[in-house]
């Protein structure tokens, strides 16, 4: 089970949302992170994940280098307790389950799938993916799918943005009348439109840093677009203002709502801040009659739902430690391929030196055929021993027990 | 026929009781027992009851049977209980559920009334001489139905502040979860309010125009019951109109409920208890 990879980073398990918010790499930045950490010594592959929830990067370093100070001082300086620090096997482990969603605040949700595939693609273009992150990466998402289709994990559609609608739910009910804003027209944004439509919410108003895509959600959902620069006002009018768009920082502080106006409304302003680094000022909750969540309120929220999910992630453990396996095992097989190439080699001379021995003597096509046919299948028992040696490099007995103990060290909630 | 007045007076606290708490389990999510249908069967048979006993009493009284405290409270009881399965059955589904837990409080005030009404209520039934007349059963009655309504009210609004203070305070606990939405919330706030205002109004101006009309002994309009329910009427129409002032809030109607529903217990007291009253002496 030897394996340099080192995974570093930091999530909404180990760092609340004032901190996570300084970490994020942005799609702009990603490239130029990348090349930053495979500048530092020892590091040879390397792959960064940034979401709302997390900022992870995970690196093959060379043989017998510990690259995760380095990486800490790089990325997480100054942070102590808030930053985990995976190493060989449990860093897979890892990789699987927040492919698989077990991981992620709202437990089975499918975002991260596709920000892990956006992150897979950029290393790729910035070429810091080599012989082992690839197919581990590619193994990752693998599992991600098969958990969420064999088991009820994903069950239910969740995402940050349905449980930010379920919590709007709780003030509106069925939505009617209720004058909805949503700042950003990304993935989450038109996430956040659809359960609200679903919901009942009519002519919902998009407000985005381009114009272009708030209009294409406008269209879809019925709504109407502005950009940016109309936000204070459109603020000051909605009932529920969702933000979910990154990188910008603030974007609606206490001076956007107006007291006098909040006094009289009937029903209370809901702000649901879903932005990293967060788009709505946190002192808008002073106000009256303003409700105020962000990411982390909405952690509380899915406990509830955790809770019921346990035997749903009992189910997924089969499946990772099977992939996890696999993986192992493939990876094992592979690296016995400069062997493999050297026996074939070998095995073809051997039976071209023979062939030309009796070549005076006979030279029968058939005879030939026979010689050829023999030699590979001498090679095929040879690479049957060493799969089969492959295979049992770790049994999954082992795995197993891996995983349980990556569980004990995490201290997670999920069922031993 | 009395046995079984008797029988039933003693059962109906329990019974009110297993409802709260069946109701009540709601708060306990997903680990407490499924109990939709009981919870449903228990609180229809416990009201079904309920009535049986109250037309057995207008049997054996000859009269409409809501003539003293214990018998005025029962009804009272009986009412909001009844109002409460009617709101509870148009909000089926996801929104039914939700009212589970709503039962659990409006059912348990009703369990303490029932209580009272059973364990002080006299033993033997005595009737009213002279009986109750057509406008003095209109009066009784609206006045039943209306406090059973603004009993709805003030507990629905109880609720709407205690969720929004928890909303407030970020804490996404049993209340959270298993309240109907603050918007539910404020509607049946108001809708129950303007029930109880309507039925006060015809229940007021009757026993006004009664008490002109017999010259009834004692009735003034600056005695305290007389004020505080004409005060009460005033309060609950604001509270079910409110959404047409400006300023009045969901929040500040939640609050008004809660208010006035402290009033009418006043109020109730202020009217049923003997010496106090001059409803007692009628």
């Amino acid at each position: 089970m030897d394996l340099a990879l080192t995974l570093v980073g930091l999530s909404h398990r180990t760092a609340p949302l004032e901190v996570r918010e300084r970490y994020v790499v942005s799609p702009a930045d990603l490239t130029a992170c990348l090349a930053a950490i495979t500048g530092i010594p020892g590091v040879q592959e390397a792959f960064v994940l940034s979401t709302c929830n997390r900022t992870e990067v995970l690196v093959v370093g060379e043989p017998g280098t510990d690259v995760a100070p380095a990486l800490r001082a790089h990325l997480f300086r100054n942070l102590e307790d808030e930053v985990y620090v995976w190493s060989g096997v449990q860093a897979l482990i890892h990789v699987f389950r927040v492919a698989s969603g077990l991981d992620s605040m709202v437990v089975g949700e499918s975002e991260v799938l596709g920000q892990m595939r956006r992150g897979f693609e950029a290393a790729q273009q910035a070429r810091t993916l080599g012989r082992t992150l690839r197919p581990l990466l590619q193994q990752a998402l693998h599992v991600g799918k098969r958990v969420r289709t064999e088991t009820d994990v994903g069950q239910g559609t969740l995402s940050v943005a349905r449980v930010a609608v379920d919590v709007a739910a709780r003030v509106f009910g069925r939505f009617e009348g209720c004058r909805a804003l949503i700042v950003g027209a990304g993935e989450t944004g038109l996430l956040v439109a659809r359960h609200l439509v679903d919901r009942g919410l009519v002519n919902p108003t998009f407000a985005s840093r381009t114009q272009e895509r708030a209009r294409e959600a406008a269209a879809e959902f019925g709504g109407r677009a502005f950009g940016l620069e109309d936000l204070a006002t459109l603020a000051g009018e909605a009932d529920v203002v969702i933000a979910c768009i990154d990188g910008t920082g603030v974007q609606l502080g206490p001076d956007t709502f107006d007291a006098r106006a909040l006094r009289t409304r009937d029903r209370p302003v809901l702000a649901i801040d879903l932005s990293v680094p967060r788009a709505i000022d946190r002192a808008i909750v002073k106000k009256k009659n303003v409700l105020l969540y962000d990411l982390d309120d909405l952690q509380q929220v899915v406990q509830e739902n955790r809770v019921g999910r346990g035997a749903a992630i009992e189910g997924s453990t089969e499946i990772l430690v099977a992939e996890l396996h696999k993986f192992l095992a493939l990876r094992a097989y592979a690296s016995f391929s400069p062997v493999i190439a050297a026996m074939r080699e070998r095995f073809e001379r051997v039976r071209d030196d023979v062939l030309d021995s009796v070549a005076g003597a006979s030279t029968d096509k058939r005879d030939i055929e026979l010689a050829h046919e023999l030699s590979r299948k001498l090679l095929d028992v040879a690479l049957d021993h060493m799969k089969e040696g492959a295979r049992t490099t770790s049994s999954e007995e082992a795995l197993d027990h891996e995983y349980r103990r990556f569980l004990e060290r995490l201290g997670a909630e999920d069922p031993p | 026929m009395r046995t079984a007045i008797q029988a039933l007076t003693v059962l109906l606290p329990s019974a009110y009781l297993l409802a709260a708490i069946l109701h009540g389990m709601a708060f306990g999510g997903d680990r407490a027992p499924q109990v939709d249908r009981p919870r449903r069967i228990v609180l229809s048979v416990t009201l079904l009851l309920h009535l049986v006993c109250f037309l057995l009493r207008a049997l054996v009284l000859g009269h409409f049977p809501v003539s003293d405290v214990w018998s005025t409270l029962s009804a009272v009881a009986m009412c909001a209980a009844g109002l409460f399965l009617v709101v509870a059955r148009r909000s089926s589904g996801e929104r039914g559920v939700a009212y589970a837990g709503t039962g659990g409080v409006v059912l348990g005030l009703v369990s303490v009334l029932q209580l009272i009404a059973s364990a002080f209520g006299p033993t033997q039934l005595v009737a009213r001489a002279g009986g109750m007349g057509t406008y003095q059963v209109l009066h009784v009655a609206t006045s039943v139905l209306a406090a059973a309504a603004l009993i709805l009210s003030g507990v629905h609004g109880i609720l709407y502040l205690l969720l929004y203070r928890q909303m407030r305070a970020r804490r996404f606990g049993v209340l959270f979860a298993h309240l109907p939405d603050l918007d539910v919330l404020a509607r049946m706030t108001r809708s129950s309010a303007l029930s109880g205002f309507l039925f006060l109004t015809v229940g007021v101006n009757v026993g006004i125009a009664m008490a002109h009309a017999e010259k009834s002994e004692g009735f003034r309009y600056a005695q305290p019951e007389v004020l505080l329910s004409i005060v009460l009427w005033i309060h609950f129409g604001v509270i079910a109109f409110s959404r047409h002032i400006r300023g009045f809030s969901a929040r500040r109607a939640s609050f008004a409920a809660a208010g006035g529903l402290v009033a009418l217990l006043l109020s109730l007291m202020l009217i049923l208890f003997p010496g106090i009253s001059f409803h007692s002496r009628l």
